[in-house]
């Protein structure tokens, strides 16, 4: 009889100790660290967001900018911070899903982080050039069969998620076409408008000026559903390849450890920020789907994403040489 | 007409109460941020950014754009008054602004450069009203040859400007594009020369590079002799320039406004390869080109016009094409996506209130930057003539949070204290240090445009041959390759860079 009276006892107590921790949280400043350059569409969203989560939590949510090796220097910096949910990191594709399958990275993606909550996706969108003669992405995979190797693609560098994306329609189109990287897609726009260069995954943002000045036109997005922004555009799965489907997930996580309910604090603000009418006008508006829900579903995603971009970059050979 | 209808509409947001107090606001810390060495308008404009949230999209821009342009005014302050580039732009102005103020002369030169960057100011604001959509289009004609082709003619040009010994021109060009080489390379993705360093693998930036060869290296320098004050503070009265200093200042304020406001235009130009180039073009076309580096006002001038018209006209690919041309264009963009507007040419039709308000605005915050100079340098003078042993650290701080806070890395101050020293080693073998700059930012442009041309080509190099713009470029380093190698003019230039110091 004692045994089970103690474990009662244990358990109310620990019941009783849950709200006073999730209570006490947060004390003070909440850093969440953007593992890139400030002004970049996670930088953007991620400010803004924190302007909410402010309020919401009563304490300053501040946003620290460290850039660097494709975001792998701020998201080291959180996986070695303390679990106290103090230090967190807006996370994305590339810092997770990539990076660490491109080369040796000081962190382990599953093991030294807590998934707290999912944001949302980019999409991209494949804009071709004007001077190409073709006007959709059967056309276009058509033209690339007829002449292996002369179509070039523009990416904003070896192993970014253009980059793999490219690949990945390669590898499932069947063709085969000539990689030629930039320091970032903006670059590339002169060279595609006049023709050297035959396509780009550019976010769909971004992208928007471009497409609109008539320098490019867009044939498809990369997501699998069509998006609110651009809703005449097909998926490149409805115009030609079935079964393809390339976003970037971008969300919230902190150092491995991070207690439940802190998790479970920063999850349920974040999803009640993002029903705000305002917020998801914000989403739609920056070209960005939003996601929310459980960090279990979140950790899915991850995974999921992970086995993806591995394989693409296994297959496609996608190493720095 | 259009454009006076353009220009009435903007004007009349500009002037607007919250909208002119805004501007002040944002010239006035741009000002301040510009004489303080370290503190860069990236960093500010980044922390600023949330604060705008509540703003309306004009105010926030209007102040944004204010904090960018003042901090060119500002930095040539510091670059005059302490040898120290305020910011990276106002380099080439330390050369003779800072002897002017050892003459005594530098309330001259403190009035010609805000002058010159008010003129240069005024006719850049009238330069995109006009020409902004048309501009953008020929930026957009620039293909890999064709950037190639303009860094080889920058990076001629930098020996040209350098003074000294030839050979040790093109020795610290080298260098600086060895120092460029470090990190990924875009074309195979392999990081080089990163010794391993994380850190290391987005390359070195040019706010530590040139903090540290400039700012701390002439710091360094100054602690030899420590009984000599090094501040010109006493002669600062007198700040407008008389008629003949005037007159002498006209065409090589023109030229600068010129060459920045192309120069600005141009991705990757900017501010600083404005200043360069300008100051460059002085000295290649004066009558006594050995005046320069020894306080010629026309080595103020140009370069300090030059400058503030890039800095403005790299609103232009901006505006118009949604392209940042540096950092502080690429946090615009971000502040303008945060408040729901899309960069691009769109603007112009959708939002005529913003583009035209912004652009008026300009010149309403220059007219600004020069009443609040003009009498406040005397403040900033005062800022500066604390004594060395307070002063020097204290810069060193400012310069230390400012290298740290372009992106929060403390490997960059680790950099720009190796820089230092090897600022002051430069200084010790009598190394000019603008080519290394030059060649840092240039070459990794360089290779990046040369390999890229090949791959376009499919490795044919006959492309910089037949694309006009390439083609023109390179005849036209050559020429001024012939020009330095030429016998005559060779031995005129070693005459003329009999050193000083």
């Amino acid at each position: 009889m004692k045994k089970p009276l103690f474990a009662l006892a244990a358990a109310v107590l620990a019941l009783a100790q849950l709200p006073a921790l999730a209570q006490s949280w947060p004390a003070r400043t909440v850093k969440i660290i953007v593992p890139f350059p400030a002004g970049g569409p996670t930088d953007v969203l991620t400010r803004y967001l924190a302007e909410k989560l402010s309020t919401q939590l009563g304490q300053p949510v501040v946003v620290e900018n460290k850039p660097g090796a494709g975001g792998s220097i701020g998201a080291d910096l959180v996986a070695k911070s303390a679990p106290d949910g103090y230090t967190l990191v807006m996370a994305t594709a590339s810092t997770h899903s990539i990076g660490p399958y491109l080369g040796k990275l000081p962190y382990d993606p599953v093991k030294d982080f807590t998934p707290v909550v999912w944001v949302g996706n980019a999409t991209n969108v494949l804009v071709i050039s004007n001077a190409i003669p073709a006007n959709s992405v059967k056309e276009l995979i058509d033209l690339a069969r007829k002449d292996p190797g002369k179509l070039n693609y523009a990416t904003s560098g070896i192993g970014t998620i253009s980059h793999l994306t490219s690949e990945l329609f390669a590898s499932m189109a069947g063709v085969k076409l000539t990689h030629v990287p930039y320091k970032g897609t903006q670059q590339s726009i002169p060279d595609i408008a006049s023709g050297q260069v035959a396509m780009l995954f550019d976010n769909i943002m971004t992208a928007q000026p471009n497409i609109k000045a008539g320098r490019v036109k867009a044939i498809a997005i990369s997501s699998s559903a069509r998006s609110p922004l651009v809703p005449e555009l097909p998926t490149v799965s409805e115009a030609g390849l079935p079964g393809f489907q390339s976003v970037v997930w971008f969300g919230l996580l902190g150092p491995a450890g991070l207690p439940k309910p802190v998790v479970d604090r920063v999850n349920a603000e974040m999803n009640k920020t993002l029903a705000l009418p305002d917020v998801k006008a914000r989403f739609a508006q920056m070209g960005f789907d939003q996601a929310g829900g459980n960090p279990a579903s979140f950790a899915q995603v991850m995974q999921r994403d992970a086995e993806k971009w591995s394989k693409v970059i296994k297959d496609a050979g996608v190493k720095p040489e | 007409m259009e454009l006076l209808n353009n220009l009435g509409l903007g004007f009349s947001v500009a002037l607007a109460g919250t909208n002119i107090l805004y501007c002040f606001i944002g010239v006035l810390l741009g000002t301040l941020i510009g004489v303080l060495p370290g503190i860069g308008p990236v960093a500010t404009i980044a922390m600023l950014l949330p604060t705008t949230f509540v703003l309306p999209p004009v105010s926030a821009l209007i102040m944004l754009a204010g904090i960018y342009y003042g901090a060119q005014y500002g930095g040539s302050t510091t670059a005059i008054l302490v040898n120290l580039p305020g910011e990276v732009s106002s380099v080439v102005t330390c050369l003779d602004g800072y002897q002017m103020a050892r003459q005594g002369k530098a309330g001259k030169a403190l009035g010609v450069a805000a002058l010159g960057s008010f003129f240069a100011g005024s006719v850049s604001t009238l330069l995109i009203a006009a020409f902004a959509p048309p501009l953008a289009e020929v930026a957009l004609k620039f293909g890999p040859a064709d950037y190639f082709s303009l860094m080889v003619l920058g990076l001629i040009a930098a020996v040209v400007l350098a003074h000294g010994s030839l050979i040790k021109a093109i020795a610290m060009i080298i260098l600086g594009l060895l120092i460029g080489l470090v990190g990924t390379d875009v074309n195979s993705g392999v990081a080089r020369f990163n010794f391993g360093l994380p850190e290391l693998i987005d390359g070195i930036g040019i706010g530590p590079i040139a903090m540290g060869i400039f700012g701390f290296g002439e710091i360094i320098r100054n602690l030899e002799h420590t009984e000599k004050r090094e501040i010109f503070t006493k002669n600062v009265s007198g700040l407008l320039p008389n008629w003949s200093d005037i007159k002498q200042c006209i065409p090589p304020v023109l030229r600068g406004t010129a060459l920045g406001s192309f120069l600005g235009i141009l991705p990757g130009g900017g501010a600083v390869l404005g200043a360069f180039s300008a100051y460059t073009l002085e000295k290649k076309i004066a009558k006594d080109p050995s005046r320069f580096g020894k306080g010629a006002i026309e080595g103020v001038a140009a370069p300090e016009s030059a400058n503030n018209a890039a800095a403005q006209t790299s609103f232009i690919p901006l505006l118009t094409l949604g392209i940042p041309s540096n950092p502080v264009m690429a946090l615009m963009i971000g502040a303008m996506i945060i408040h729901g507007i899309q960069p691009g040419p769109q603007i112009m039709t959708a939002k005529p209130d913003l583009f035209w308000g912004m652009v008026a605005s300009m010149w309403v915050g220059n007219l600004m930057l020069v009443i609040l100079n003009l009498p406040l340098i005397g403040m900033w003078v005062k800022l500066l003539s604390l004594p060395y042993r307070l002063l020097y650290p204290a810069i060193l701080i400012f310069c230390c949070i400012g290298v740290y806070s372009i992106s929060n890395a403390w490997m960059d101050v680790l950099l720009a204290a190796a820089c230092g020293f090897m600022g002051y080693v430069f200084y010790k073998l009598d190394c000019e240090p603008s080519p290394l700059l030059l060649g840092f930012v240039l070459g990794p442009m360089m290779e990046e445009n040369l390999r890229r041309a090949l791959l376009l080509s499919r490795g044919d190099p006959g492309v910089f041959m037949t694309r006009p713009i390439s083609a023109t470029l390179l005849v036209l380093a050559l020429l001024l390759l012939i020009l330095v190698m030429a016998p005559a003019i060779r031995k005129k230039r070693e005459e003329a860079f009999v050193e000083e110091d």
